[in-house]
């Protein structure tokens, strides 16, 4: 047997300050410099007004479940293994995050449900922001 | 174009065609065009010299590959005026008829074939990982995870039941019993759609496609030139789409659930019809919930009563106001990325289906595919209306 490792972002020049948020413990999104808009997920365009001016605004990480599944059958193997949920989660300022909802039970998941941010090393470069019921 | 209305009813389909299907080890996702291509051909009756536009599906999980169209043109002996591959996923074979028809209608091309093949497990080529690191290091990977998430907002927006989406895939394994083609054909109760395993809970294993290998084909033509042909026409009298990504994509989020709703409108616009018009219809069922989805966004239900339509059999041919999927679909005869959902759609029209609705006059069809899986998830929805 071998193991596949589970796949991690390869920030780009769109996402790197995302990534590099992250790490210092900061949840960011890019807001449009012209036309006020903030963006989800990050890219080199406004998508309302077209403009590439933006500046990165650090968000306050708390939200409520939108929507919340339990994986049994991965189509990636890495994946492969107990169940598991896969959250998207509506932060407070609008944007939609895919995460994961952790310290809490499967029961204790619903739609509504508030939460905040539960940052995740991975190493070095990457930490996931994932998520936990707010306290 | 001004007025839709101007391409009603100009444009027809004049053949179609389906290669092999189902597991088939060891075969192409180029013999599978192929093979569906020169049956589509043979369908139609026209002189291959006849057609002068290509367009081919990019199929899934092949990798890079250039100039597929091309490809399938050159080894069809053909030497089209206009080729191109086409990149919709399910939602393809609907957005290249729309394309044949404008090429058709501008004097660009005579007679167009629209085509797919597609080999599951490709030898020599790894199926590769679409990404978004925004949603793949979360390990939401994929179509089935997008379609759970929309069937959990279905159950909590409009109370839909998983008893509900099993309705909808025993109606539709009802009729791939008796179509010999499908790929599933053992009769189905809602108690084994609810025993069967769980994918992606609220989604069962029989809430989901099935996995084939097969190809599909259509030859779209001048209605002027369809009606000498072999089967006459089947006119695209109305058709439309739209791109979107709700769900996740707050940006474009409308009250309840409505992405798609833009493609049924234009498409009941050019065709001066509604939902009450249509005899039979073929919905993209990639997964149960998208049947629901499209029930609603294509004015068929009111979101408060699409649950207690599909329970009480609506959809079935024999028996509902609605016979849909009547040879199976995507859950039951075999996933062809809405090629068989054409295919379906015109034998209806023909009156040769093994679940045949009584004098057909409006038969619809539509397609769904994309990137769910990419940031921000984006799907496209396709509509087409024919008539006799």
């Amino acid at each position: 047997m071998f193991k596949i490792d589970k796949p991690l972002p390869m920030p780009t020049e769109e996402s790197a300050p995302f990534w590099e948020g992250t790490r210092r413990g900061e949840l960011r999104a890019q807001r449009c410099d012209d036309c006020g808009h903030l963006r989800w997920p990050p890219a080199a365009i406004c998508p309302i007004c077209l403009s590439g001016r933006h500046e990165w605004v650090r968000l306050s990480g708390r939200g409520k479940v939108h929507s919340w599944i339990v994986v049994h059958k991965s189509q990636h193997p890495a994946f492969w293994g107990d169940p598991f949920n896969v959250a998207i989660v509506e932060l407070d300022e609008g944007p939609r995050l895919h995460t994961n909802l952790v310290d809490v039970d499967l029961a204790a998941i619903r739609i509504g449900l508030p939460v905040e941010v539960a940052f995740d090393p991975q190493n070095d470069e990457i930490t996931l922001p994932r998520f936990k019921p707010a306290a | 174009m001004d007025d839709p209305r101007q391409l009603s009813g100009k444009a027809a389909i004049a053949g179609v065609g389906l290669s092999r299907f189902g597991r088939v080890p060891g075969t192409s996702a180029m013999g599978f065009a192929l093979e569906a291509s020169a049956s589509a051909i043979a369908d139609s009756g026209i002189a291959k010299s006849e057609i002068d536009g290509v367009l081919v599906l990019m199929p899934a999980q092949m990798g890079e590959q250039h100039g597929w169209a091309s490809r399938v043109a050159v080894h069809l002996g053909l030497a089209p005026a206009f080729c191109s591959t086409m990149d919709m996923g399910g939602a393809s074979a609907i957005g290249m008829m729309q394309t044949a028809a404008a090429l058709v209608h501008a004097g660009v091309c005579k007679a167009v074939l629209c085509a797919f093949g597609s080999q599951t497990n490709p030898q020599g080529i790894l199926p590769t990982m679409f990404g978004s690191q925004f949603a793949i290091p979360y390990g939401d990977v994929g179509a089935m995870p997008f379609m759970a998430h929309v069937g959990r907002r279905q159950m909590h927006e409009i109370g839909i039941t998983s008893e509900q989406y099993g309705a909808i895939a025993v109606a539709f394994r009802k009729h791939a019993s008796r179509n010999p083609l499908a790929q599933k054909r053992d009769p189905m109760t809602l108690a084994d759609h609810q025993a069967s395993r769980w994918i992606v809970e609220p989604l069962h294993l029989l809430d989901c496609c099935l996995v084939t290998d097969g190809g599909g084909a259509i030859v779209v033509t001048s209605t002027e030139r369809a009606r000498d042909l072999r089967h006459g026409a089947a006119k695209l009298a109305g058709f439309g789409q739209v791109h979107s990504s709700e769900i996740v994509h707050p940006d474009r989020h409308e009250a309840g659930i409505g992405g798609g709703r833009e493609a049924g409108d234009q498409a009941w616009r050019m065709a001066g019809l509604g939902p009450a018009d249509v005899d039979v219809v073929q919905l993209y069922d990639g997964f149960t919930p998208l049947v629901v989805h499209s029930l609603i966004v294509y004015g068929f239900c009111r979101p408060d009563e699409v649950g207690a339509f599909v329970s009480a059999g609506e959809l079935e041919f024999d028996r509902g106001r609605l016979p849909t999927n009547t040879a199976g679909g995507l859950l039951s005869e075999g996933h062809l990325s809405g090629f068989n959902h054409v295919v379906e759609a015109v034998r209806q029209l023909r009156g040769t289906s093994t679940s045949q609705v009584p004098d057909v006059e409006v038969s619809m069809v539509t397609g769904y595919g994309g990137a769910p899986h990419e940031a921000p998830p984006t799907v496209a929805y396709t509509v087409a209306i024919l008539t006799r």
